[in-house]
This record gives structure tokens, C-alpha cells and sequence, in this order.
């Protein structure tokens, strides 16, 4: 270590603590997780991934079936309509704020750009309360209904809509979620474009379209980071997703039905888990799942954030 | 498509950028066949010369233009910009082929935007005739899929020319070229410049900052001090005999 001065050295030492529990946090999430879904596969073995029934007996762990199949489905399903969503408006709206308001108008820019990012701050209960009591009734008797009615022989659209509260509903909510995140993340690597691109694209004589659509392909990599970015959040987000989902073991491959997710099964069964043998392991295997989710699309996410490349 | 030939008038330009009046009544005239450098020390408003003449200067926040820009009987101030600068290509002080494009694609941008070809080979035969102009088809035949990071300043530099050259411009603009290249290249990219004005009977208008490489590739010279036209006429008259103070100082790097 180079020479420090001695009032240097207790600030050094004093940010080691802070340092340790951080990087720790992490390392210790797992180990805690893995440590309480260790005996539900003892028990289960992986039938838990595969069972589409859960069906909890507080008598013995023999007669209960926990079956992880569907909300594990569930969230994978309401994750990617969420990023299909989201995607289209993200960009549109990077664009929107980077290109089309006037170059002048960096004011009107700036509280535009701030409007969406506190959107990703808002408390996701909020959401949830509006998808809730607003979105979910409106969906079904202006889409869900009419979508029935005209495309109901489509397996995807086969069941009848009997409440709002519906994957789709969950993955409509979720990408209103998101889309604020992606918006950022990829809107943070356009500005960084160099003028010199900029000017290269338009000395070509691009329209607006042409050239968007030049830049957007200079930050690709960061459209892919946004959109795994976005699937963690998306296949994370607890709160408004239990609120609109439906919660129940009905099998997401029709949009329409009422399903699950892993997050809204642990949030719904983990008060009364304590009562049957093993529930909370098996739920802890679902927070597991979680984790990893989040933790892959994180890490893929910001590799391809650094892949962009701003200099030829 | 005729090769129309597009003499390239400006006229009593004025360009104000927020309260700095850059350029003052400023007026030129580059005629097909040739090159005219632009010349004078930094700031004295060259690259918003050029800037105007493809309408990039609407870019820069609070810019004015006054005057009239004439490129065969268009005026361009008065023009759809994306028009203007379909039909006039420009290679800029610093190299920037897109960084996410090959080699390839770098070139093939501009014919497949404006539609100029559709067929691979037709587009195969323009990015070659393209990379063979800007003198560098030779070390990159093998490898157009690479990447420009791949390549050195230099031949970035000469890609950027050669993607604006597969347009076949009428009017060549070039914002000091080869500030930031090395001399080989320098010497690739002036010799490309002089053969396509002459080939293509197109108009060239480069800035440089070195009254050396204007006398080196220029038919004419438009020397600018502080948005003036300082002196402007043949290149061997103004490098030989110039008839300003200002100019003869520039020319010995006195100013």
C-alpha cells in the first residue's frame, strides 16, 4: 500500500466494514437460501419443478404435493409479455425525448426524462392498487371479452375470462413497470452516442426514421441489457403481480385464465406456511429461483452494456 | 442517372451562432472538375462554411444563416435538408465509420438508404469501386467483415471517404481530413480527392488548416480570416502572389 497519511489511514480502515457487508450480502442470500431448500428436495426431489398441483397437508409431508411447475410458468410468461410490451414503447420513447424534442428545448427534455424515471421509483403497491381496481375490469371488458369472442378457438385465448385478474393483466401491469427501467438503461447509452455519429448519419442525407434507427443500432447491445434488465425486474416484482394475477394453479398457457407466479405464491403462502411440513422450504426454492433469475439477467444485462461501443 | 454537374455559389452569407457573428458576408464559388480548399487558422469559421453548405449547421443550437447558398439551382437554405444532403457527401475531421457496422456495411449504408442498389452484387461492385477510390481496397479486400476498430486512424479516415463516395456525390465536402492521420494516409487521401473531382467532374470543397496541402490538392483557394473573405482565386496565384498582408503572413505561419 503506497504511503498514507495517518488520518488517511483510520478513513481507509474505517470503510472496510462497509465494503465487507456489501460484497457480502450477496454471498450470504445464498448461502441462507440454499441452507432452507436443501430439505424440500430431500424430500421431493425435483418433482417440485415438475408437479402442476400444490396441495398442502398438515398432516404429514407424504400427503402434501407442492408443485412449483406453474407459478414457475407463470412467471416466466408474464416476464416476457412484460419485455414485449415494454420494448416498443421504451425505444419509442428514447427517441421521442433524444430526437424529437427540439434541440433548444433541454428544459423540457429533462422534466419529460425525469417524469418517466420517477416512475421507477413509485412504491409498486400503488400499481398494484390501480391494476387492481382499474386496469383489471377495464382489460376484460374491453380486451379480454372481445379477445374471447374472436380468437377464443386459439389455445391462448380459449378460456373465458371470469375476472380481470389475469397473467395477461399481470404482464400488462408489469411492463408499465418496467418500461420506465429499459427507458433508462437504453436511453443512458444513446446520449453517450459522439456528435461525430450523429453527423456522419445525417451528412448521409438519413430522415429522422433512417437515422434513429442508425443510432439505435449503434447501442444495441444496451436494447439487449434493457430487456433483461427488465425481464429480472419483471420476474421479481412481488406486490402488484399477487394483486393482479389471479392466484390460482390454473396453467398461464391460456392468457386469459387466472394463474401464478413464484413471487405471489410466496407472498400469499408464506404467513400460514409454518403449518404444513416443508411449505416454507419449498417456497424458500422458489426465492431461490428468483434470485437466480435476477442475478443472470443482471449480470448478462450490464456485459452487454459495456459492449456497446462508442469509438470506432 | 446523368451525371448532372452541380456548381456549388454561396453569396453574402451571414451565420450568427447565439450572439458571435461567424460568418460576414462571406462568398465563394467551387466549379465542377475541381478542388477548392478553404483556408485560414482555426476559428475563423471554415468548418461552419462547410457546415452551412450541407445544412448541418441546423444542428447547432441557436444558429442563424442569412444569405444564399446555391448548389446548381437550388438554394439550399431554402431546401428540405435531407434532399441537399442526398447529393452531398462529407468526410469530417475526425475518422467516424459507425462502430457497430463491418467494414462492408460502412460502405453499403448510403446506396442502401437512398436505394441506389438492391441486388448484392450491384452493392458488391459499389463498396468495391468505393474502397478502390479512397485507396484502401488493397488492405482490406480480405477482411470486410471486420470491424473498423480493427483498422488504424488512417484507414478509418479512409473509410469514412469511401462510404461517402459510394453515393457518387456531386458535391465532395471535407472538413480537414487528415488533421488527425498519418502521412502515408494523408498522401492516399489527397490523391483520392483530386482523382474523384477530376474523374466525376464533381465539386470538392476541402478545409484545411495547412497552406501546404492547399496548395498541394486545390484548384482554388478561399482564404478566411476572423468569417472574412480574406482573398479568394487560383491556387497558384494565391500561394505565389497573394494580393492581402493577411495572406502572406498566413502563408509564411505568421498568423
Amino acid at each position: 500500500m503506497p504511503e498514507m497519511a495517518k488520518s488517511d489511514k483510520r478513513f481507509f480502515y474505517s470503510l472496510v466494514p462497509a465494503a465487507l457487508v456489501s460484497s457480502l450480502i450477496l454471498v450470504l442470500l445464498f448461502i441462507v437460501l440454499i441452507y432452507y431448500s436443501a430439505p424440500a428436495f430431500k424430500e421431493y426431489g425435483f418433482r417440485i419443478f415438475t408437479t402442476k398441483t400444490w396441495s398442502p397437508s398438515e398432516e404429514s409431508a407424504r400427503t402434501s404435493e407442492y408443485g412449483l411447475f406453474i407459478p414457475l410458468l407463470g412467471t416466466l410468461v408474464s416476464a416476457i409479455i412484460a419485455v414485449v410490451l415494454a420494448l416498443p414503447f421504451a425505444i419509442s420513447t428514447v427517441i421521442f425525448t433524444e430526437e424529437v424534442i427540439p434541440k433548444g428545448m433541454n428544459k423540457v427534455r429533462e422534466t419529460f426524462s425525469t417524469l418517466i424515471d420517477v416512475m421507477t421509483g413509485l412504491p409498486t403497491i400503488v400499481y398494484g392498487l390501480w391494476g387492481l381496481a382499474i386496469l383489471a375490469p377495464f382489460l376484460r371488458d374491453n380486451l379480454y371479452n372481445p379477445l374471447y369472442a374472436v380468437l377464443g378457438s386459439i389455445p391462448l385465448f380459449s378460456c373465458r375470462p371470469v375476472t380481470g385478474t389475469t397473467i395477461l393483466t399481470a404482464g400488462i401491469l408489469l411492463s408499465m413497470m418496467i418500461m420506465p427501467f429499459m427507458y433508462s438503461v437504453i436511453r443512458h447509452s444513446y446520449k453517450r452516442i459522439p456528435a461525430i455519429y450523429k453527423e456522419a448519419a445525417l451528412a448521409l442525407g438519413t430522415t429522422k426514421y433512417e437515422y434513429s434507427k442508425i443510432m439505435m443500432g449503434m447501442v444495441k447491445p444496451s436494447i439487449l441489457a434493457g430487456i433483461l434488465i427488465g425481464f429480472g425486474r419483471a420476474a421479481g416484482e412481488t406486490v402488484a403481480v399477487a394483486l393482479v394475477v389471479g392466484n390460482t394453479f390454473n396453467m398461464p398457457s391460456c392468457l386469459l385464465s387466472s394463474s401464478y407466479t413464484i413471487s405471489a405464491l410466496i407472498a400469499n403462502q408464506f404467513g400460514n406456511a409454518a403449518l404444513y411440513p416443508y411449505m416454507i422450504n419449498v417456497l424458500v426454492v422458489g426465492g431461490l429461483i428468483l434470485l437466480l433469475i435476477g442475478i443472470v439477467s443482471n449480470i448478462l444485462g450490464i456485459m452487454y452494456l459495456n459492449r456497446v461501443r462508442y469509438t470506432a | 442517372m446523368a451525371e448532372e454537374l452541380l456548381e456549388v455559389r454561396v453569396e453574402d452569407l451571414n451565420v450568427w451562432i447565439g450572439d458571435n457573428h461567424i460568418l460576414k458576408d462571406v462568398y465563394m464559388r467551387a466549379v465542377p472538375g475541381t478542388v477548392t480548399a478553404v483556408m485560414g487558422p482555426s476559428g475563423s469559421g471554415k468548418s461552419t462554411l462547410i457546415r452551412v453548405i450541407n445544412r448541418l449547421i441546423d444542428l447547432v443550437p441557436g444558429s442563424k444563416v442569412k444569405g444564399r447558398v446555391m448548389i446548381g439551382k437550388i438554394n439550399v437554405l431554402e431546401s428540405d435538408p435531407y434532399m441537399v444532403r442526398r447529393r452531398i457527401g462529407m468526410v469530417f475531421q475526425e475518422p467516424n465509420p459507425f462502430p457497430h457496422m463491418t467494414i462492408y456495411e460502412n460502405v453499403a449504408i448510403g446506396p442502401r438508404l437512398h436505394g441506389l442498389a438492391r441486388e448484392r452484387e450491384e452493392i458488391d461492385r459499389i463498396v468495391e469501386w468505393a474502397l478502390k477510390k479512397a485507396q484502401l481496397w488493397d488492405e482490406v479486400k480480405d477482411r470486410l467483415d471486420d470491424y473498423p476498430y480493427q483498422l488504424s486512424g488512417g484507414q478509418k479516415q479512409r473509410l469514412s471517404l469511401a462510404r461517402a463516395l459510394a453515393l457518387k456525390p456531386r458535391v465532395l465536402l471535407l472538413d480537414e481530413p487528415t488533421a488527425n492521420i498519418d502521412p502515408v494516409s494523408t498522401v492516399k487521401v489527397e490523391r483520392s480527392i483530386i482523382e474523384y473531382a477530376k474523374e466525376n467532374m464533381a465539386t470538392v470543397i476541402i478545409v484545411t488548416h495547412t497552406p501546404q496541402q492547399a496548395a498541394r490538392i486545390s484548384d482554388n483557394i478561399l482564404f478566411i480570416y476572423e468569417g472574412r473573405v480574406i482573398e479568394y482565386g487560383p491556387t497558384r496565384e494565391v500561394v505565389l502572389h497573394p494580393r492581402e498582408e493577411l495572406t502572406r503572413k498566413f502563408l509564411g505561419g505568421e498568423v
